[in-house]
């Protein structure tokens, strides 16, 4: 129990520490908006567990999955927009940003703070295992922790050197990973039919070990991908950075005009 | 024009065809049983190139989430409650599968092999 504890948290806590991170180095003037998005996020999580069992019955059974991969595409999604706001010039036009920074950390809560629920829930009741349910926990806690601390300190680096763009960029490979890492949801329930595997480096890195869970979490390794998420993955990534990178162009060659 | 005309009908009656064969075409379902943290049976075999539906009853009065990394499969099954998962089609080989609530005993594997080569062995 306190090893599956820890991997729960490797799994599922871990990419919500991750999100927080790079969200609060990319937008480090208030950081209000952190707290609500937590409090607001757990409240929704409580809200979906509780109805979970009706969601599941949606669409013939693919509701779980469905609202899952809607979760995923919403973070993206708002990705698109926090991209969007580091384009605009007037420092006025970006107060909503953090709100959407809010967004994304509480509907990533929901979508991966809900398996913790279902675990504690099922499995607190059993006398044998608290004790090493909160070993594990305390020990999942202190490697995502640790792991926050050095990931904090390299985008502030990044960010420092490079400028707010390389945070968004980090963030755009995270949410880009979490979305390819749903879309076997929507093979599973036979929602579309995408499961010839591109390639195979489970020789190399292994998503069953330790780098490949992180390496998971930071850019969406896939160590047995389908052709369907590296087309996703490639056209995520870069459809977004050749449309923000014309913008910015198009910016710069706009105001030396103007003046 | 009669002969364009003609080429896209077939064309678009043996697309139709094909849609409607790919539909109509019957999944083949194999039941699992998961009680006291173990999968019944542990070794599933499934015909290679092959969509599949399985179907996981948990007995049990804990919730258990199917996991599989070379699957590439994941998905919570509540306590005496049933979930179904597509896998394949698959290349012949072993596809371990496991409990990520009891990753100890809660194991098993999908062997996927070639129908025709196992009805030839059996001759």
């Amino acid at each position: 129990m306190l090893i599956n504890t820890v991997i729960l948290f490797l799994r599922d806590a871990l990419p919500i520490f991750v999100l927080v991170v790079y969200l609060y180095v990319h937008l480090p003037a208030t950081k209000l908006w952190l707290l609500l998005s937590v409090v607001a996020g757990a409240l929704l999580s409580l809200i979906y567990i509780n109805q979970i069992h009706v969601i599941g019955q949606w669409f013939d059974g693919k509701g779980i999955e469905l609202s899952l991969w809607i979760y995923q595409i919403s973070v993206y999604l708002l990705t698109l927009i926090l991209g969007y706001g580091l384009s605009q010039n007037q420092a006025s036009k970006k107060h909503y940003l953090s709100w959407v920074a809010g967004l994304m950390v509480s509907l990533t809560l929901v979508s991966k703070g809900s398996n913790f629920i279902l675990y504690f829930d099922g499995y607190l009741n059993q006398s044998n295992a608290i004790q090493s349910m909160l070993l594990g926990t305390f020990l999942g806690l202190g490697i995502c922790l640790s792991l926050a601390i050095l990931l904090y300190l390299t985008a502030q680096w990044l960010r420092q050197r490079l400028g707010p763009w390389s945070t968004w960029l980090l963030v755009l490979i995270y949410v880009t990973g979490q979305l390819v890492n749903a879309l076997p949801l929507l093979v599973q329930v036979d929602f579309i039919d995408a499961s010839a595997t591109a390639w195979s480096s489970q020789h190399l890195v292994s998503n069953e070990f330790e780098f490949g869970h992180l390496f998971n979490v930071l850019f969406g390794y896939q160590a047995t991908p389908s052709i369907a998420q590296v087309i996703v993955y490639v056209l995520a990534l870069l459809i977004p950075l050749a449309i923000f990178y014309s913008l910015k162009l198009y910016s710069a060659s706009h105001t030396g005009h103007k003046q | 024009m009669n002969k364009s005309v003609n080429k896209v009908v077939g064309g678009t009656a043996l697309c139709f065809g094909l849609f409607c064969q790919s539909l109509l075409a019957a999944v083949a379902e194999y039941q699992v049983q998961l009680k006291d943290h173990l999968f019944f049976p542990s070794q599933i075999t499934i015909p290679a190139n092959q969509k599949v539906k399985l179907v996981i009853h948990n007995q049990d009065d804990t919730p258990e989430e199917f996991d599989s990394f070379s699957l590439n499969r994941d998905k919570v099954i509540f306590a005496n409650n049933k979930a179904t998962i597509f896998i394949g089609p698959l290349q012949p080989g072993e596809y371990d599968f496991f409990g990520e609530y009891n990753p100890n005993t809660a194991r098993g594997t999908v062997i996927v092999e070639h129908q025709k080569q196992k009805a030839a062995d059996a001759n």
